[in-house]
């Protein structure tokens, strides 16, 4: 009987226990991985701190993983999300293609990936990529440059890291505009890999095959930067017209001092955020997104730069 | 001979792997290996400017009514008549005007509606304005990104190639004008005196 009694308390204050763990497990906040490409760009750095931030406010439990732009780092960041428990991935991809693998083994074990600023090439695996609208800010710089270059000249471009989607589609963006232009010419186009120090060499080496060019459109701020120093070692600061793309600080204060003609200002708090709302509704039953969510930039000229110096332009 | 047939073998390996290690590729290969379009743009463009956009001009707003209302409640105005595909501070609007042409320039045409001064786009035709300010485009029509840009373009290929040679024969100076437009806004940084209207159909009225 006393034998009886014992197993008796030992069952119930298992299943109490059990009961309890259950109750906590209800109770516990969802956990969102914010999977991010590099923490060394402070760029990134905003991305990830801003989609945190969001889904810390928003309720949930918010980690930051770093992928050192290493697509086997950031396989094992996902496999680690998965196993951990994940419930959402908010996600900045190291590569177009090389991410869409760790993309679908989200999907495959039911966890939802919002892209942000970056996309992965694949239609059906991410459950929305929220994006900047890059090509339509090129579209708007090229039209920009058409009018400031009045529409005749020789230019050359300086193209991002050649296996991104985003920098073909700001290439695509400005040409769709500018080769309309029969009068303006591009001598050259070669990458400089989004880089400020490629931008500087390339351009150099450049300016000595055709010195006669006055403007060059970069595909980032970072290379506009690169370029415009070259420009200033060879003298020709006055000749030739850079342009941008990103709204770096250090370009605003440029175009400013007007020595940079203009830039395409980004939101990476917004697509952040936005993409932590979407793993808000999503957690509480949405279902239906866009697959691409086009995020507006904003074209920053000598003629507009006083409504981007206040901090908040940025959100 | 052993070691001889050893050595040339794996020279024959290192060759073959040095070989399909490093490739070279055209940038314009790799543009074209970018562009994997779905969808037949210009048919899709074509026939939403005839079905769509053609048959819901009644959703403009009168231009001096939209300066009206931006001008007393911004955020209302907004939210009530303004669309686009995207988020952000860039959003369209579809307006009607009628008004006088005052001055013909190169790339735009001065135009006064009522007193109020704005002008019309004749050589830079291009953005986002004429596809997204009826509203009635969504981002589910499309699966890729290209696909949306490229719809943008062929819409703007149809104002420039039938709207606006119409549009520049009827523009003399002081001839009265009326049409259906799409214009685009900054909500954050809204400039009422810079209008421009990118026009989309030139009605009798």
């Amino acid at each position: 009987m006393k034998r009886k009694l014992t197993y008796f308390l030992i069952f119930l204050l298992f299943f109490g226990f059990s009961n309890c763990k259950t109750k906590q497990a209800d109770t516990s906040p969802k956990k969102v991985a914010v999977i991010i490409s590099t923490l060394n760009n402070p760029w990134f750095v905003v991305l990830a701190e801003a989609a945190s931030a969001k889904a810390k406010e928003l309720g949930y439990e918010a980690k930051i993983f770093d992928s050192q732009n290493n697509t086997a780092l950031e396989t094992d960041h996902f496999d680690n999300a998965i196993a951990s428990g994940y419930d959402a991935v908010l996600f900045n991809p190291t590569d177009a293609d090389g991410s869409v693998v760790n993309v679908k083994k989200a999907k495959a074990a039911g966890i939802p990936v919002f892209c942000i600023d970056r996309e992965v090439n694949t239609a059906d695996a991410a459950t929305s990529q929220i994006l900047s609208d890059n090509y339509s800010g090129c579209v708007s710089i090229g039209k920009y440059f058409v009018e400031t270059m009045n529409k005749k000249g020789k230019y050359v471009e300086l193209l991002g890291l050649v296996g991104d989607n985003n920098t073909w589609n700001r290439s695509k963006g400005f040409h769709s505009v500018v080769d309309k232009f029969p009068e303006l010419k591009m001598v050259a186009q070669q990458s400089a890999d989004f880089d400020r120090n490629k931008g500087l060499e390339v351009m150099e080496s450049i300016l000595q095959a055709h010195p006669d060019i006055t403007a060059v459109f970069c595909g980032n701020d970072a290379m506009a930067m690169g370029a415009f120093q070259a420009l200033i070692s060879s003298g020709k600061a006055n000749q030739v017209k850079v342009f941008g793309f990103d709204g770096a600080d250090d370009v605003l204060s440029s175009i400013k001092s007007k020595k940079i003609s203009a830039t395409c200002l980004q939101f990476p708090k917004l697509m952040a955020q936005t993409a932590a709302i979407f793993a808000d509704e999503y957690f509480k039953g949405k279902l239906e997104f866009p697959k691409k969510m086009p995020v507006a930039v904003e074209l920053v000229t000598q003629k507009n730069i006083a409504d981007y110096e206040t901090p908040n332009t940025k959100l | 001979m052993n070691k001889l047939l050893k050595n040339g073998l794996g020279l024959l390996i290192l060759g073959v792997v040095a070989y399909n290690s490093v490739y070279f590729k055209k940038l314009d290969e790799v543009k074209k290996g970018n562009s994997k379009n779905t969808l037949d743009t210009k048919v899709y463009a074509n026939s939403f400017y005839q079905e769509k956009i053609l048959t819901n001009t009644d959703k403009a707003i009168a231009i001096n009514k939209l300066t009206d209302k931006l001008k007393a409640n911004p955020d209302e105005t907004f939210k009530q008549y303004a669309h686009s595909l995207g988020i952000g501070n860039i959003r369209y609007f579809l307006v009607k005007a009628t008004g006088k042409i005052t001055k013909i320039n190169e790339n735009t045409l001065d135009f006064d509606v009522d007193g109020k001064p704005y002008s019309i786009a004749t050589e830079f035709i291009f953005g986002n304005a004429v596809r997204d300010a009826s509203g009635i485009i969504t981002m589910t029509t499309f699966e890729n990104t290209m696909d949306f840009n490229n719809v943008s373009a062929e819409l703007n290929e149809i104002i420039r190639n039938r709207v606006v040679p119409d549009l520049k024969k009827k523009a003399t100076l002081g001839s009265q004008i009326s049409l259906i437009g799409a214009v685009e806004l900054n909500h954050k940084h809204l400039k009422l005196n810079e209008i421009e209207i990118v026009p989309v159909f030139l009605s009798d009225k």
